[in-house]
């Protein structure tokens, strides 16, 4: 195990540099100019001049990349020359505010999915498992963006239960709570529909395996075989798509954080591309690079632990 | 296969029981909704405003942008300030006094007893000259240097008064230096403490309001400033909130998040009509402005019969319809209605005339049509306004091909300094941002501006010239005239078919009475309950 998860990090490393590296070529090649977009439409060239010295941009690309690499190496992300703070500390902070909404997403979708794929499975066939089936099959269609203007229609303009803009007030935990609600549905709804697709499927093989049957031989009451026994085999592909599915959860979150006007890592890689704030897309990117390559690892480490099988083909 | 044996009393798993399960989750998620006084609710000490950006810089010397304005405007003083309402003009503001002594010396007396936050001390005529030199100091960079082209120095009379010195004469500098970004003033001991400019958050603060809290790409918060003796501000606490989308701004209006906010265009009609309960929907004229450029320099466009057959295969009353909602009025030069240089009409009708593109183009050497290329920002009201130009030039024999950028990659179309581009441009679809004086909206067009801001390459001595005199020029007749003249050489070269102005429709509660220039734009100080 622990030559499989030293082989695992190994890899992750490797991935995350040729990503950051991919990455940084390709937003020098899209065209445009920070420091106009810095200084604005009254700087003169020598101010863009100078602007552009500052931020290393006279340098030949292969020295930028080797000094951006270099400079993460002793854990630092640069500074950011719109606000004159540090990388880090911008993106840290929408870092959480991605992660809370990306896990209170992904959180309750499990808590309702899960039973939902285990009642289906169970139950197959039934009217109750073809109305959840039509349930999850139309979640799932229907784009995170569409549910959050149509929540956001609803709960906040319509019936007003809900905020609708912002994040909430800072330490108020019951106002964070209740602006955190809204995306959270939104992006988390279509994963219901996956989860229980998904857990349904794998119970329905698990359940018809020798060691259920036999467990059911030996007179084991139904919840404990369901639950303990079958579901932690049901659970490992829908392990594997969660940690695959946090680089989809974050780009949704882009659009929730458009929509419910959220601070956001997606939003902030959005804002700092769009205004060609290279040292913030960088740090945002390695981050998110990194968040990713870090829940495919541990997802991929949950798998191996839980079936030795998956350590050998590494 | 066999079905497992299931009893339901077994599992424990009923369908009730689930049923009840997935009742009592979702009623404990909508639970902090229902009939509870939440704190997003309106609290009538707060108001709570959107704006179009976030703040990255809140020291005045280096600030630049709208929004940074709107909020320094709350928390810092100038010597004068633009007034509420719907006539550009300026009120005193930290002055007690103030006058034009000559065209290059302006005299003013501060109120004495305005004091900055945190025991920085009383504002003086030193923080006065401090604060305005400071903006031409290259060692700043400011970049609203030009705010103040022509200063010389602030001469300090004694501890309240002082005289501006101006090089030369520089007219807007009453309607777009004083009351704007280059008229604040900071405290020179609290800029000097932190080392020649404020970083995110500056140290003090002399107007009504202070920074409280600024959570960036989220929030700032202005408070009450305890120390302000002048007249009280409106509200305990202000919520400026950076949502970049106007409707995601008007969908937080209706949910009652926002007190007052722009909304677009597209929607205006709708609202006024139906405004949302206790709310007033308004438009102001806005001081933007649209054009369709044409690079002069282009081969296909170096013929001026060529520009002239664009300038009028444009239909400016079909793009009004389809991209602003029939919202805005059409544009005759850069200068809006009600401003010094304020054209009445234009050489070329609103109304596209096909015939005479045509003839135009055939007699340029293009019987058959022309092909070419269109630049547009992608932003949905001006990609309808590019498909609108492109679907009605094509009947005059204008194929034009539509060239969709964002932000980072349109700004730099133009700019020579970022390589070749510009010498690919033939049309674009460019807006520019203005203040309430010509000069502002003049300068980009100058032959020093080419390959910088002029992306039309235009260049033409007599608008030159007339830009110089203009600046210096006092009596507004005369003011008047040049400007007028030198936007109709501009449409005259053929390279400029001016569009709108477009329009700020803004939607505020009934609770709060708004303080807006005429532009629409906030004047967060003056705003107050109803």
């Amino acid at each position: 195990m622990l030559f499989y998860l030293l082989k695992r990090i190994g890899l992750a490393v490797v991935i995350v540099v040729v990503a950051v590296v991919l990455l940084y070529s390709m937003i020098h090649v899209v065209p445009g100019d920070p420091a106009s977009v810095i200084l604005g439409p009254r700087a003169t060239p020598e101010m863009k001049q100078e602007l552009h010295e500052l931020m290393g941009l006279d340098r030949p690309f292969v020295v930028q990349v080797a000094s951006f690499l270099g400079k993460v190496a002793r854990g630092n992300l640069g500074m950011d020359f719109f606000s004159q703070r540090p990388v880090a500390q911008i993106v840290f902070k929408q870092l959480d505010e991605t992660l809370v909404l990306v896990l209170a997403s992904i959180g309750w979708a499990m808590l309702l999915g899960i039973p939902l794929g285990c009642y289906s499975a169970v139950f197959r066939n039934t009217f109750s498992d073809k109305l959840v089936g039509f349930f999850s099959i139309g979640v799932i269609a229907v784009p995170s963006f569409v549910v959050a203007l149509y929540s956001l229609l609803l709960f906040a303009v319509t019936l007003k239960w809900l905020p609708a803009i912002g994040a909430g007030e800072p330490g108020q935990y019951m106002d964070q709570l209740q602006h955190l609600i809204l995306p959270a549905f939104a992006i988390g709804l279509g994963w219901v529909g996956y989860i229980a697709r998904l857990v349904r499927a794998s119970m329905l093989e698990v359940l018809n395996e020798n060691h259920i049957r036999r467990a059911r031989a030996f007179g084991l009451p139904e919840h404990m075989i369901v639950f303990q026994y079958a579901l932690k085999l049901a659970i490992l592909p829908t392990v594997t798509l969660l940690g695959t599915g946090i680089g989809r959860l974050i780009s949704s979150a882009v659009f929730a954080e458009i929509v419910f006007a959220r601070p956001g890592i997606g939003k902030l890689i959005f804002d700092s591309v769009v205004s060609r704030n290279y040292p913030l897309v960088m740090g945002a990117v390695l981050v998110s690079t990194v968040l990713f390559v870090l829940s495919t690892t541990i997802s991929d480490s949950v798998n191996a632990m839980l079936d030795p099988r998956v350590r050998e083909r590494l | 296969m066999s079905t497992p044996n299931m009893q339901f009393s077994k599992i424990r798993l009923s369908r009730r029981s689930f049923l009840k399960a997935s009742a009592a989750s979702a009623g404990w998620l909508m639970l902090p909704g229902l009939g509870m006084h939440s704190s997003w609710a309106q609290d009538p000490r707060v108001l709570r405003v959107r704006d179009y950006g976030d703040p990255q810089s809140l020291d005045p010397g280096i600030a630049s942008n709208l929004y940074e304005e709107h909020v320094n405007a709350a928390v810092h003083n100038k010597l004068i300030a633009y007034k509420p309402g719907t006539k550009w003009t300026w009120q005193l503001e930290a002055a007690q006094s103030i006058e034009q002594t000559d065209p290059t010396h302006i005299k003013f007396v501060l109120k004495p007893g305005i004091t900055f936050t945190n025991g920085f001390g009383e504002m003086t005529a030193e923080d006065v000259k401090f604060s305005y030199e400071r903006i031409i100091d290259p060692e700043l960079k400011s970049p609203i240097k030009g705010d103040w082209a022509t200063l010389e120095s602030v001469d300090v009379t004694d501890k309240y008064s002082g005289v501006i010195v101006l090089s030369k004469p520089f007219q807007p500098l009453w309607m777009t230096t004083l009351p704007y970004m280059g008229g604040n003033i900071v405290s020179k001991k609290a800029v000097e403490a932190a080392g020649g400019k404020f970083s995110a958050m500056p140290s003090c603060f002399s107007g009504p309001y202070v920074i409280k809290e600024r959570e960036p790409k989220q929030r700032t918060v202005l408070a009450r400033n305890p120390e302000w003796k002048g007249e009280p501000a409106g509200f305990d606490e202000i919520h400026i909130f950076p949502i970049d989308d106007e409707k995601t701004a008007e969908m937080g209006f209706e949910a009652g998040d926002l007190d007052y906010t722009r909304i677009s265009m597209s929607s205006y009609k709708n609202m006024k009509k139906k405004p949302p309960e206790n709310s007033v929907v308004e438009k102001y004229p806005s001081l933007y402005y649209v054009w369709l450029g044409m690079n002069m320099e282009h081969p296909k466009l170096s013929d001026e019969r060529v520009r002239r057959a664009v300038q009028y295969a444009v239909d400016i009353p079909s793009i009004l319809e389809a991209a602003y909602d029939g919202v805005a009025e059409p544009a005759t030069g850069y200068v809006p209605p009600g401003l010094v240089g304020h054209r009445p009409d234009t050489l070329v009708p609103f109304k596209a005339d096909f015939a005479k593109a045509k003839a135009l183009l055939a007699e340029a050497g293009y019987p058959d049509g022309i092909d070419l290329d269109l630049e547009v920002r992608n932003k949905a009201v001006y990609i309808a306004a590019g498909q609108v130009i492109q679907a009605v030039a094509a009947q005059a024999g204008i194929r034009m091909t539509l060239n969709l950028h964002d932000s980072g990659s349109f700004w730099s179309l133009g700019d020579e300094s970022k390589g070749d581009r510009w010498k690919k441009l033939q049309l674009v679809l460019n807006r520019f941002s203005s203040a309430p004086d010509p000069h502002y909206a003049a300068q980009w067009f100058t032959k020093e501006q080419v390959g910088v801001w002029n992306w039309e390459r235009f260049k033409n001595p007599e608008y030159n010239q007339l830009y110089e005199k203009a600046m210096a020029e006092g009596d507004k007749d005369k003011r008047d005239q040049m400007y007028r003249r030198m936007q109709e050489l501009m449409e005259a070269s053929g390279a400029y078919r001016f569009i709108t102005h477009e329009a700020v429709p803004v939607i505020y509660t009934g609770r709060i009475v708004p303080a807006l220039r005429p532009d629409g734009m906030p004047l967060l100080r003056y705003f107050t309950t109803a």
